[in-house]
C-alpha cells in the first residue's frame, strides 16, 4: 500500500524512488517496505558493505582462530576490535599472562596487499602470510581467510590457498569470500558467511571425522544457540537460562565461540536462533543436511524470553521441563519485576524512535511496550520481508518505517515525529544529538548486557539515563538557541 | 532496595544468575567475573625470526589506516563539502564510523553504492547519478570525489566520468551549478599508501583545482596535516597573537568538534570549515607551512611550483624547537615581529619544564604513531630529558627516519628505528625492554596493560578516552598541556606519594 501523501519526506521529492522504501505498519495486512534492493547512489545512506557483514558480524566473534584478512591494511584496520563482540579466549601475553583483551579483539592481520600483489597476484603473499601468522600467533584453533574488494577483483584463489595451508598445519583453514561490493548492504555478507560456513564445515567433517561429537558424548537435550555475538557479554544471560531449563548449550554460533566446538554445528538436538537475519540461513541449512530443526526466538525482553523458554520447553515435550520453563519465568520476573516497575513508571508515554540494522527492530517492539514507550517510527539498513512481517505483526498500527535510511530521511524524521529517544548505532548517534535528542547506542550497547530478563534492568536503566540526563534541557534554553 | 551485591568482588556468571532480586541499577558485564579461558594449555613464544616486520609479509596489528581515510579527513575540513566515495558502501562507513568514534561528531559522506554489477561494468552509471542525487538534495559547496581499491582496480576514468557528469548536471541545472558547488577528484587507491599519503595527495588535489593566483593578500597558508581540532584552534591563536591572517587548508576545528545548538536548517551541515574561496585565495599568499612533511607537502610544493608561493615544509610545531623554528618562520616570511605574548607562553613552558625535569630526566619512553607525529614527539620527549628506546611509525617515511636522527644526534641516545612497521613488532620491543612511558595513540592500551608501562595518548586515533580532539599538542601551549600529561601520568604510576609533597 502506497503511504499517505501526509507521510511522504520532503526531502525524498527529488528521488522519489525512496518512497517504495516507506511504509506504515498494519496488523491485519502487513505493509512491506521494498527492501533489499540496491541503494540509490549518493543518498548519503548508513549502509556497510559485504565484508562488514561476513567478518565483522559474523566471523568476528569466533574467539580462537587466527583471522587473515587479504586486503591492504585497512579493512583489517576498520574491524580491528570495534564491535564489542566479547569473547572469554585470550591469547597470551607473554609467560605465565593473558593479553589485556580476548583474542579476537586483540590482534587485526591484513596481508597488506600493495601495487604489485595486485598487478601480479597476491596468493603466494596470502600462503605466506598463513604460515607465519600460524608462527607468530601458536596454539590457535585454526585460521580463517576473509576476501575484500582488492582480492576479489583481482581474483586470487584463496580456497587454493587454504587448502595448501591446511595440510600444513594440521588445523582447519576457512576462506569465506565475501568481497565489500557484493549484495546490496551488509546482509549479502551473513548470507556468504552461513553457506560457505556450512559448506566447509561439513567437507571438514567428512574427512575428519574426529571432529564431530560421538555418539556417546551426544545428550537427548544437546541445543545450540544460533545467532547471537556475545555483545557486552549477552551470553552470561542467556546460557544460564538454558542451562537451568535442563539443556545443554553445545555451542553458540559464533559469540566467543571456539572453532572446533563450531564444528559440532550439525550434531545438536535443537537450534535455538536468535538474530534470525544474519543465521536463517544456516539454520535452514542444517534443517536440509542434518536434520537438525530450529526455533525462531527472541531473547530479548521479558515476555519474549519467557516466550523463547517455553518453546523449547515444547519442543523437546517433556513436562518436567514445561514445568520448570514456568517456575524459571515466575522465579525470573519476581528477580527484574521491582527495577522493571520503577523504569516504566518513569518511561511511560515516552516516544521512541528505533534504528538499527534490521531484526532488533521487531525484538524490540514489545520490549519498549513494557516500558510504557511507545515506537513511533522503525528503521532498518538491511532487513528483508520476513523482518518487515515481523516488524507489522509486532508493532502497533501506523508505526512509520522506513527502510535503508539515508542521512537527511533520519534528520527530517527526527523533526518530524520528536522522539524524546532514539535507539541507534554508533555513526547516527551524534547526528541525532545535535538534534537534541537521547540515544541509546543499540548495536554495541551502552553499558549492557541487554539480554533475557536480567539484562533488561540494564537495558531499561540506559533508557531511563538516556531521557532523563539534565544536558536536554539546557538544550532547549529559548534565550540561548 | 537490597542488594546482594558483593563489595568489592565480582560476581561469577553463576552467582549472577542466582541473585535473588537485580538491583535498579543493574548489573554490567564489568561488574561479572569471567574467568579468562587461555587460547592454548601453555603458553608458546612467537617465532623471533619473524617479529620483525619486514620479515613477514603480513601486517599484524597496521599502524596505518588506508589512503581513502585521509582524503576524507581532508575534504571533512572544507566548508560545506561532502566527499563522495567512488566504492562500496563499506569503503563509506567505515571511515565514519571511526570519524565518530574519534570526534564524536556526525560526519556526512556520500558512497556510490557499489553493488557487483558495477564492479563488473564499471562505476560511471553509479557515478553520475550519485552526483546528481548529492547535489540536489543536500547543495553542497564542494564535493571531494574520492576513490579507493576497487574503482581504481576496475580502472573508473574519474576525469572521464566527471566530464560526462557535467555535461548532464549542466543540462538539468543550467551552467550557473558550477558556480555552486566544485569537484575535486582524489585518487586513493589504498594498495599504494597509508591515509597520511591519503591526506597528502588530497591538499595537493584541492589546490591544483581551486587555487588561483591574483593580487598578494598579505596572509600564510598553513596545511595542518592530520592534527586534533584543538591543535589548529591553537595554530590561529599563534596567528593572531603574531597579528598574521592565515588560511588553514583542512580546518578540521569548525567541522569535527562543533557546538550543541539546535540546527537552524535541515540539511545539517557544521558550521566551520576552510571556505572555497580561501582555497582559491592561496595561491595569491606570502608563503605554505605545511606543518607535517607526510600530510600536506605535495600541496605546498604545487603552490610553491606553480604560484612561486614559498614552501616551508615540518616540522611539526611540538615542543620547544620545533615550535621556535616555526615561529621564526611566521616572523620571518610576515615581517611581524615575535609577541611579548608569544615570549610569555614559551616561558611558561619552560617555567614547567624547569619545575618537571626531575620526573622526566631519563624516563625510557616508547613511541609510535604518523611518522611526523612520532618525530616530534621523540623531539620533545628528548628536550623533556627522557630517553626515547623505540620510536616507530606506521607509515614509512624518509623524513620521519631523518627527523629523528637529526635528534639522535642532538640528544645523543640510541634508539631503535621502526620505519613503517606494524605495532606489533613495536609490542615485543617494549616486553622485552624496559620502558617507563608510551607516547601512542589508543591502539596501544593493550599493550600499556600488558607490558605495565603507563601510556600518554598522542597522536591519531584516540578513541578511548574524551577530550582529546578538544585539546591542543602544538604550540607552547599544547606543550604545556602534553607536559602535564606526561608528568601526571609518570606521579600517577611510578611515584612514591610521600616523595610528591615538597
Amino acid at each position: 500500500m502506497a503511504i499517505p501523501e501526509e507521510y511522504k519526506l520532503k526531502c525524498d521529492i527529488t528521488i522519489p524512488e525512496r518512497y517504495m522504501h516507506h511504509a506504515l505498519t498494519n496488523r491485519k495486512e502487513p505493509n512491506i517496505p521494498a527492501n533489499n534492493i540496491k541503494t540509490i547512489p549518493g543518498d548519503m545512506t548508513e549502509r556497510g558493505c559485504a565484508f562488514a557483514g561476513c567478518r565483522g558480524v559474523i566471523g568476528g566473534p569466533i574467539g580462537d582462530c587466527i583471522q587473515v584478512v587479504h586486503s591492504p591494511a585497512g579493512c583489517a584496520w576498520y574491524q580491528w576490535g570495534t564491535r564489542r563482540n566479547l569473547s572469554a579466549i585470550y591469547s597470551w601475553a607473554g609467560p605465565g599472562v593473558l593479553c589485556n583483551d580476548s583474542h579476537n579483539r586483540r590482534h587485526a592481520i591484513s596481508t597488506d596487499l600493495q601495487e604489485k600483489d595486485v598487478v601480479f597476484g597476491g596468493t603466494e603473499k596470502l600462503e605466506k602470510a598463513c604460515l607465519e601468522a600460524w608462527r607468530l600467533v601458536p596454539g590457535a584453533g585454526g585460521i580463517l581467510i576473509f576476501t575484500t574488494c582488492t582480492s576479489g577483483l583481482i581474483g586470487d584463489d584463496c580456497h587454493a590457498v587454504a587448502r595448501r595451508v591446511q595440510k600444513e598445519i594440521g588445523k582447519p583453514v576457512f576462506v569465506f569470500d565475501s568481497p565489500g561490493f557484493c549484495g546490496v548492504s551488509q546482509s549479502i555478507g551473513h548470507h556468504h558467511f552461513n553457506i560457505q560456513f556450512y559448506e566447509q564445515i561439513t567437507e571438514y567433517r567428512e574427512k575428519h571425522p574426529e571432529a564431530c561429537m560421538n555418539e556417546e558424548e551426544k545428550g537427548p537435550y544437546d541445543i545450540a544457540i544460533v545467532g547471537d555475538f556475545n555483545m557486552d557479554w549477552d551470553l552470561a544471560y542467556i546460557k544460564p537460562l538454558f542451562e537451568k531449563l535442563g539443556c545443554r548449550v553445545v555451542l553458540v554460533f559464533t559469540g566467543g565461540e571456539r572453532l572446533e566446538n563450531l564444528m559440532k554445528l550439525p550434531d545438536v538436538k535443537l537450534n535455538v536462533l536468535h538474530c534470525q537475519r544474519s543465521c536463517t540461513y544456516i539454520s535452514k541449512l542444517l534443517v536440509e543436511g542434518f536434520e537438525v530443526p530450529y526455533v525462531n526466538v527472541s531473547l530479548f525482553g521479558l515476555e519474549q524470553t519467557a516466550e523463547a523458554l517455553r518453546k523449547v520447553a515444547a519442543f523437546f515435550g517433556s513436562e518436567d521441563m514445561k514445568q520448570k520453563a514456568e517456575q524459571i519465568i515466575e522465579q525470573e520476573l519476581k528477580v527484574v519485576s521491582p527495577a522493571i516497575d520503577f523504569y516504566r513508571e518513569k518511561l511511560s508515554g515516552k516516544r521512541v524512535g528505533i534504528y538499527v540494522g534490521g531484526p532488533r527492530v521487531w525484538h524490540w517492539q514489545k520490549l519498549m511496550h513494557e516500558l510504557g514507550m511507545k515506537v513511533v517510527f522503525g528503521m532498518c539498513t538491511f532487513a528483508h520481508d520476513d523482518d518487515y512481517e515481523k516488524i507489522n505483526a509486532r508493532a502497533e498500527d501506523g508505526v512509520f518505517l522506513v527502510d535503508s535510511p539515508n542521512e537527511f530521511e533520519i534528520e527530517e524524521c527526527l523533526e518530524r515525529f520528536k522522539p524524546d529517544l532514539f535507539l541507534t548505532g554508533l555513526k547516527e548517534k551524534y547526528l541525532c544529538r545535535k538534534f537534541g535528542v537521547p540515544t541509546v547506542n543499540s548495536h554495541s550497547y551502552e553499558k549492557g548486557p541487554y539480554a533475557c530478563f536480567r539484562g533488561m534492568v540494564n537495558f531499561a536503566r540506559d533508557i531511563y539515563q538516556g531521557v532523563y540526563a539534565p544536558v536536554w534541557k539546557f538544550v532547549r534554553d529559548n534565550d540561548f538557541i | 532496595m537490597t542488594t546482594s551485591l558483593k563489595l568489592n568482588g565480582r560476581l561469577t556468571i553463576e552467582e549472577l544468575n542466582a541473585l535473588p532480586e537485580i538491583p535498579i541499577e543493574g548489573i554490567t558485564y564489568d561488574q561479572m567475573y569471567i574467568e579468562k579461558e587461555p587460547i592454548c594449555p601453555e603458553y608458546q613464544a612467537p617465532d623471533q625470526d619473524i617479529i620483525p616486520s619486514s620479515n613477514r609479509s603480513f601486517v599484524m596489528d597496521p599502524g596505518r589506516i588506508c589512503m581513502p581515510f585521509g582524503a576524507l579527513w581532508a575534504g571533512v575540513g572544507v566548508h560545506k563539502c561532502i566527499p563522495f566515495v567512488q566504492g562500496a558502501q563499506g569503503c563509506t562507513t567505515y571511515p565514519r564510523y571511526t570519524f565518530s568514534r574519534i570526534f564524536r561528531e556526525p560526519v556526512s559522506i556520500a558512497t556510490a553504492s557499489f553493488h557487483e554489477e558495477t564492479a563488473v561494468f564499471g562505476g560511471r552509471k553509479n557515478f553520475i547519478e550519485g552526483l546528481r542525487n548529492l547535489i540536489i538534495r543536500y547543495h553542497p559547496e564542494v564535493i571531494a570525489i574520492v576513490t579507493v581499491c576497487s574503482s581504481e582496480i576496475i580502472g573508473d576514468d574519474m576525469e572521464g566520468f566527471l566530464e560526462e557528469a557535467r555535461d548532464s548536471l549542466e543540462e538539468e541545472f543550467g551552467p550557473d551549478i558550477f558556480d555552486e558547488v566544485k569537484f575535486i577528484i582524489i585518487h586513493t587507491p589504498s594498495f599504494v599508501g597509508s591515509h597520511v599519503e591519503g591526506y597528502n595527495r588530497a591538499s595537493a588535489a584541492f589546490l591544483k583545482t581551486l587555487a588561483k593566483r591574483s593580487s598578494p593578500n598579505n596572509k600564510v597558508n598553513i596545511i595542518p596535516g592530520m592534527i586534533t581540532p584543538g591543535d589548529i584552534r591553537e595554530i590561529k591563536h599563534i596567528l593572531k597573537l603574531m597579528d598574521i591572517e592565515g588560511t588553514i587548508l583542512f580546518d578540521i576545528s569548525g567541522t569535527l568538534d562543533c557546538p550543541l545548538r539546535l540546527p537552524q536548517s535541515m540539511p545539517y551541515y557544521p558550521k566551520g570549515g576552510t571556505r572555497v574561496e580561501e582555497i582559491v585565495d592561496m595561491g595569491s599568499s606570502l608563503a605554505t607551512f605545511a606543518l607535517c612533511h607526510d600530510a600536506g607537502e605535495a600541496g605546498a610544493t604545487y603552490l610553491e611550483k606553480r604560484f612561486k608561493v614559498p614552501a616551508i615544509i615540518g616540522p611539526m610545531p611540538l615542543g620547544i624547537r620545533y615550535t621556535d623554528s616555526f615561529i621564526k618562520n611566521l616572523s620571518e616570511i610576515t615581517g611581524k615581529p615575535i609577541t611579548d605574548e608569544i615570549k610569555d607562553e614559551r616561558g611558561i613552558l619552560i617555567d614547567a619544564m624547569a619545575d618537571t625535569f626531575h620526573y622526566t630526566m631519563g624516563v625510557r619512553v616508547a613511541i609510535y604513531g604518523d611518522p611526523d607525529i612520532a618525530a616530534a614527539a621523540s623531539r620533545f620527549s628528548c628536550e623533556l630529558g627522557m630517553v626515547p628506546v623505540i620510536v616507530g611509525s606506521g607509515t614509512e617515511s624518509k623524513q620521519f627516519v631523518k627527523d629523528v636522527w637529526e635528534t639522535v644526534h642532538e640528544y645523543d641516545f640510541e634508539p631503535v628505528i621502526l620505519n613503517g612497521s606494524d605495532m606489533f613488532e613495536w609490542e615485543e620491543y617494549i616486553k622485552k625492554n624496559k620502558i617507563d612511558l608510551i607516547l601512542s595513540n589508543s591502539k596501544a592500551a593493550n599493550i600499556s596493560k600488558e607490558a605495565n608501562a603507563p601510556l600518554v595518548r598522542i597522536g591519531f586515533p584516540i578513541y578511548d578516552r574524551v577530550g582529546y580532539q578538544r585539546r591542543a599538542y602544538v604550540g607552547y601551549r599544547g606543550g604545556e598541556y602534553l607536559l602535564d600529561l606526561i608528568v601526571n601520568t609518570l606521579l600517577d604510576s611510578k611515584f612514591p606519594d610521600d616523595r610528591i609533597h615538597q
